[in-house]
């Protein structure tokens, strides 16, 4: 986590907006206790755009991503869904007004059985006794997953006996299944194979090609970036310092932009001891 | 039925058997045996089956109807208990205040009626006011975020305590559990001669006769409760919120599971149940007893039903069903002891020791289920 005292970054990305924008996020920040974990993020996301979100650990992703989810308040700052200000009371609010997350750890219950999972606080319920309506969550499940080409042979195992890449892949099919328009995926690919990683990578492109769901993607490996989303952001200490088509960048420059990131703070670091020697 | 007992549906699927796909684990395609022993509570019921047999065979008159009768008190209300204290451990809480509610209810229902206030409307209020102590501990444990064991151990001494102020520590009779005698002429016939001889009968009201009083009463208290509650924690999103909380609470509130609102909800039916055996209880004996250690008793035993029946104290797993069969071995062990004519001052040492080998072979007969050997 970035210190709260930190040099400032010569490059902050001021707010900017396009005129579809599905979302904006305006001077954002966000402290726990001692730690500030976003300093002032500026964000937009256009309508049907992939946007791939870049940093180092710390640098305040997932802070991010929890505050557009609802799951946590930022300090200050505001956000605009659809032009409206857009306050999320929650989780669950986020979601009925269309913003569903695939959080980092993936929020599944291990006790429960893959369909379960799948429908997690939106299962269907028979009417007018409101028993689950299982028979019906099976088999929409099953639909979604061979949708998106995963192969998870049971669907009423719990998901605890499941490997890594098909929980996390449960966890991106929850999310893509959902009505939201739009989408953030914290780290889909982190747990995964090459083949699954790149089922879900297709995946996106799809959903991309359709047009219908807006995405934020934190990502790590910078080819992914390149090769899935149309703009990158990178957030480093707790601000946004790049924002660019992924055509107008390569490879070259975002490693070269993190090193320099690495070097800057090493040589804080340094004077930093010095100043107390 | 596999489905109903089966509980969160991990153990659910294991024993509906269906689908081609290839099975999961070694033992679940070994028949009717190996299927009791893939639920979740299968191993209690061959322990429970076990003891049973064993008293059986020790005691002639453990396996009559009357005996079934006198066993009844014994784990009915254990077994209601246990079933909303189920609903608080899955969650990975735990309640103790339930013994101050089962000894604080009937003294209010006493005290409401003794107002003036009808026998029915007297019980609702009292259980009301038992749900309200629910969620307080709730709140606390939810909201402030006191761990559950000290919020409701300061309740259960709270509870015990006013229950001992506003009853000045006085056993009196519990209302609407009056018993009316009365002498019928009953027609004998004797060397071929009809005569009549006069016996007493005893009366109790309707009231009594639901809340407890009636032979059966406790024991379809019990049976309706468990089914409800097993239903509603297997086939309702309340009963999968519960599961998802107790078995990964951030991710439940990540997913958007309201956490506080179903902890709170738990600890109110906890609550609950516990005022309601309260009230069914002091009707059975047809007295209020302000005694807190009888009350502990019963609280400890109402856990131990529960963690017998396979519900992990550490939350995620439980079942209701479960707790019944849990409480049903605790029943079955007291009367057995009883009938074998343990000397009284044994029976607590025996009981105890029991429970110790049992659960030894519970853990067993669990590790021979799962096929390997890490318990």
């Amino acid at each position: 986590m970035a210190v709260a005292d930190a040099q400032p970054i010569e490059t902050v990305v001021p707010p900017t907006s396009a005129p579809d924008d599905v979302l904006r996020v305006e001077h954002i920040s966000k402290r726990f206790g001692p730690v500030t974990a976003l300093r002032d993020v500026n964000l937009h996301l256009r309508k049907g755009e992939v946007l791939g979100l870049l940093g180092d650990n710390g640098s305040g992703k997932s802070t991010l991503i929890k505050t557009i989810s609802g799951f946590q308040k930022q300090d200050s700052g505001e956000m605009f869904l659809h032009g409206e200000p857009y306050r999320p009371r929650g989780v669950d609010d986020a979601r009925s007004q269309g913003i569903d997350t695939v959080f980092q750890d993936l929020a599944l219950i291990d006790e429960l059985s893959v369909y379960h999972n799948m429908f997690l606080c939106r299962e269907h319920v028979h009417h007018p006794i409101p028993l689950l309506a299982n028979r019906r969550m099976k088999r929409e499940t099953r639909t979604a997953l061979d949708e998106i080409g995963i192969n998870i042979p049971r669907i009423d195992v719990a998901v605890a006996r499941l490997s890594g890449g098909q929980r996390q892949a449960i966890a991106v099919a929850r999310t893509v299944n959902s009505d939201a328009d739009i989408l953030l995926l914290d780290e889909p690919l982190a747990a995964m194979g090459a083949k699954e990683g790149s089922m879900i990578l297709d995946l996106v492109a799809r959903l991309k090609a359709e047009g219908r769901v807006s995405i934020i993607m934190i990502l790590h490996n910078y080819v992914h970036v390149l090769q899935a989303c149309d703009r990158v952001s990178m957030i480093q200490d707790g601000v946004i310092t790049l924002d660019k088509p992924t055509n107008e960048t390569s490879v070259e420059e975002l490693t070269e932009i993190v090193v320099n990131e690495y070097r800057r703070a090493r040589e804080q670091e340094r004077s930093e001891r010095q100043a107390q020697g | 039925m596999s489905s109903v007992t089966g509980g969160p549906p991990a153990s659910e699927s294991q024993a509906s058997g269906e689908g081609p796909e290839p099975r999961a684990r070694s033992f679940d395609t070994h028949g009717p045996l190996a299927r009791v022993l893939s639920l979740r509570e299968g191993s209690i019921i061959v322990v429970a089956i076990v003891t049973a047999v064993y008293f059986s065979l020790e005691t002639s008159n453990f396996l009559t109807g009357a005996n079934f009768k006198t066993l009844l008190p014994y784990f009915a209300p254990l077994t209601i208990l246990a079933a909303g204290e189920v609903f608080v451990m899955i969650l990975g809480e735990i309640d103790l205040s339930i013994g101050a509610m089962y000894l604080f209810s009937p003294i209010l229902f006493y005290k409401l009626s003794t107002a003036g206030i009808s026998l029915v409307p007297s019980v609702v209020i009292a259980l009301l006011c038992c749900m309200a102590v629910g969620a307080v501990n709730g709140f606390f444990t939810a909201v402030v975020g006191i761990s559950s064991f000290v919020a409701t151990l300061g309740m259960l001494f709270t509870f015990e305590g006013l229950s001992l102020i506003i009853s000045h520590g006085a056993p009196v009779n519990t209302p609407g559990a009056e018993v009316h005698q009365t002498t019928v002429k009953v027609e004998h016939v004797v060397n071929g001669h009809h005569i009549f001889l006069t016996e007493t009968v005893n009366h109790v009201g309707t009231f009594a006769k639901i809340f407890g009083a009636g032979t059966y009463s406790e024991f379809i208290w019990a049976i309706v409760i468990v089914f409800l509650l097993q239903t509603a924690l297997t086939f309702t999103r309340w009963g999968l919120h519960t599961v998802a909380i107790g078995s990964n609470k951030l991710g439940a509130a990540e997913a958007g599971v309201s956490v506080r609102l179903i902890t709170i909800r738990n600890f109110v039916l906890c609550s609950l149940t516990a005022g309601l055996v309260g009230i069914l209880e002091a009707v059975r004996a047809g007295s209020v007893q302000p005694d807190p250690s009888g009350a502990n008793e019963i609280l400890f035993f109402a856990i131990a039903s529960a963690v017998i029946g396979g519900t992990l104290l550490a939350g995620g797993s439980g079942t209701v069903i479960g707790a019944l069969i849990g409480a049903l071995f605790l029943g079955i062990l007291q009367d057995g002891l009883i009938l074998q004519g343990v000397n009284a001052n044994y029976k607590l040492f025996y009981l105890g020791l029991a429970i110790i080998v049992a659960m030894t072979v519970n853990v067993y007969v669990q590790r021979a289920r799962r096929g390997h050997g890490s318990g």
